[in-house]
């Protein structure tokens, strides 16, 4: 089989969007989810995979309005018609050359080179094809969020944007929690669903910018280290808790914690940057928006393949757009939640 | 002084915004993030819009004058981490008394960070581990 490489990458999506699509017949399973603005529809095989396209996403309302309808199909040899996939030939390869290339040719692509794992995208028919060697031979982190490049690219066509951040709010408002990873951002979402707060999601939720500055759910999936865990008291409050992701981590769903019903939507009214301050008390202060920038920015922009400099426009905006503060974080989860209760309290008087 | 000519932003993938005065830098090829000091904000504003680097020694900050060496060596930082190149047949600006209002107003001394967030990716998404001119990303365990 030819190898791909950066002349032929073009050809070779186009050829595995074409295969997928022809082979719709032979997909054991069609999944349907309401996503924001979004009906999305994968065609999967039973397995990890279709069980994380189950649970994994939090479904838009069904009273909304109607959306537009993105196909992706989760493709392997076997099914009928699907090639093993095609490796990465000799010669450079960075992520921003791949993306761009792509681009050129009006198309949105991923490569995990260990797996010969490929992710095609076609943003003007809203159809990608996801090519693994087999139906269980994928990188560890994608049950977690269920086909998050293909929502990436759909959304920014959109001039929308998936933010690596967590969210907090009452009342419809909230703050977009952003951080480096182990700068608590987790564990301040955890806590604050225990003691009453809502969230639209703790690692990547949907921005907008086009009325203010608003966060939707994408995906239910939590996460915790077995010593957030235990100090959030998850281990008694969710008996019934699986193996550790591959990060070492526990994972459960906002239903699982959340006060009531995700709400659809989050008016943000501040961009927090929060860190472990070593007190016993909670303070929320001011901080630069440079950076805060640094802090939303990076992640959000590097795990999501393509679209870097609209990426870094789009959170150069939603920053301008938002006051800034640094939370230092308390030692108490109750008193971390009502630390941001109060600003967020003081925000409406 | 060595770094005294014109200089131009190296690339079209050299992309950058400015928050309150504070500038913010992105290498879209490598994904480095470099953040800016009030002055090195105001410097990079100037020597990437064509001020020859000569012209901006002994203006005023307020913490101080900017001397030949500072300016020196931060603008040796921009060249090595391959945000500015010099340029030879570039049409020298004059600095400007916006400018020079601006650094006047400055509190910090010229300074430059990199941000490549490369720790943080590695525990939330191994595939960023890598050093990507290099070759393909590979997983690599966190620590």
């Amino acid at each position: 089989m030819p190898k791909v490489t950066l002349e032929n990458l073009a050809d070779y999506a186009r050829h595995v969007l074409a295969q997928a699509e022809s082979s719709a017949a032979h997909y054991p399973l069609t999944c349907k989810v309401g996503l924001p603005h979004l009906d999305l529809t994968a065609h999967v095989s039973a397995g990890a995979l279709a069980d994380a396209f189950a649970h994994g996403f939090v479904t838009a309302p069904g009273s909304r309005t109607p959306a537009d309808i993105c196909r992706i199909f989760v493709a392997h040899p076997g099914i009928d018609g699907i090639a093993v996939p095609a490796s990465w030939g000799q010669g450079p390869f960075t992520q921003h050359g791949f993306a761009t290339q792509l681009a050129e040719a009006g198309l949105r692509g991923n490569h995990f080179h260990d797996l010969d794992f490929w992710q095609f995208y076609d943003p003007q028919r809203r159809v990608g094809v996801q090519l693994m060697a087999s139906a269980d031979v994928f990188p560890p982190w994608e049950p977690g969020a269920p086909l998050r490049p293909f929502l990436h690219w759909e959304y920014a066509a959109r001039g929308m944007r998936l933010a690596h951040a967590g969210t907090l709010g009452t009342n419809g408002k909230g703050v977009l929690l952003a951080g480096a990873g182990g700068a608590g951002k987790s564990g301040t979402v955890a806590a604050g669903l225990l003691h009453g707060l809502d969230s639209v999601g703790d690692d990547y939720v949907l921005v907008d910018l086009s009325n203010g500055v608003t966060a939707r759910p994408l995906f239910s999936t939590l996460k915790q280290d077995p010593q957030g865990f235990a100090r959030l008291g998850l281990k008694h409050r969710l008996k019934a808790h699986g193996p550790l992701n591959w990060q070492g981590k526990h994972t459960f769903h906002i239903d699982d914690i959340a006060p009531r019903p995700v709400p659809e939507t989050l008016d943000i009214v501040a961009l927090v940057v929060p860190h472990i301050g070593g007190g016993e008390a909670s303070s929320i202060v001011p901080v630069s928006r440079r950076d805060a920038m640094i802090a939303l920015a990076p992640s959000g922009i590097a795990q999501m393949p393509g679209e870097r400099e609209s990426g870094f426009r789009f959170f150069s905006d939603l920053t301008r757009l938002l006051p800034c503060y640094r939370l230092s974080l308390g030692t108490q989860p109750q008193e971390i939640a009502g630390t941001i209760a109060d600003f967020l309290a003081r925000g409406d008087s | 002084m060595r770094q005294s000519g014109i200089y131009a932003i190296a690339s079209k993938d050299i992309v950058f915004e400015s928050f309150d005065g504070e500038a913010v830098v992105l290498d879209l090829t490598t994904g480095k993030y470099f953040g800016f000091s009030d002055s090195g904000s105001r410097l990079w504003d100037a020597l990437s819009s064509g001020v020859p680097a000569s012209e901006l020694v002994g203006a005023a900050t307020g913490i101080g004058a900017l001397d030949a060496a500072a300016i020196d060596g931060f603008v040796s930082q921009l060249l090595e981490f391959g945000l500015l190149a010099a340029v030879t047949d570039g049409v020298a600006r004059p600095v400007s008394s916006e400018f020079l209002a601006q650094l006047a107003a400055a509190r910090e001394p010229l300074k430059v960070d990199i941000h490549d967030d490369l720790a943080d990716l590695i525990v939330v998404d191994p595939i960023h581990e890598v050093e990507e001119p290099l070759g393909w990303p590979a997983v690599k365990q966190a620590n």
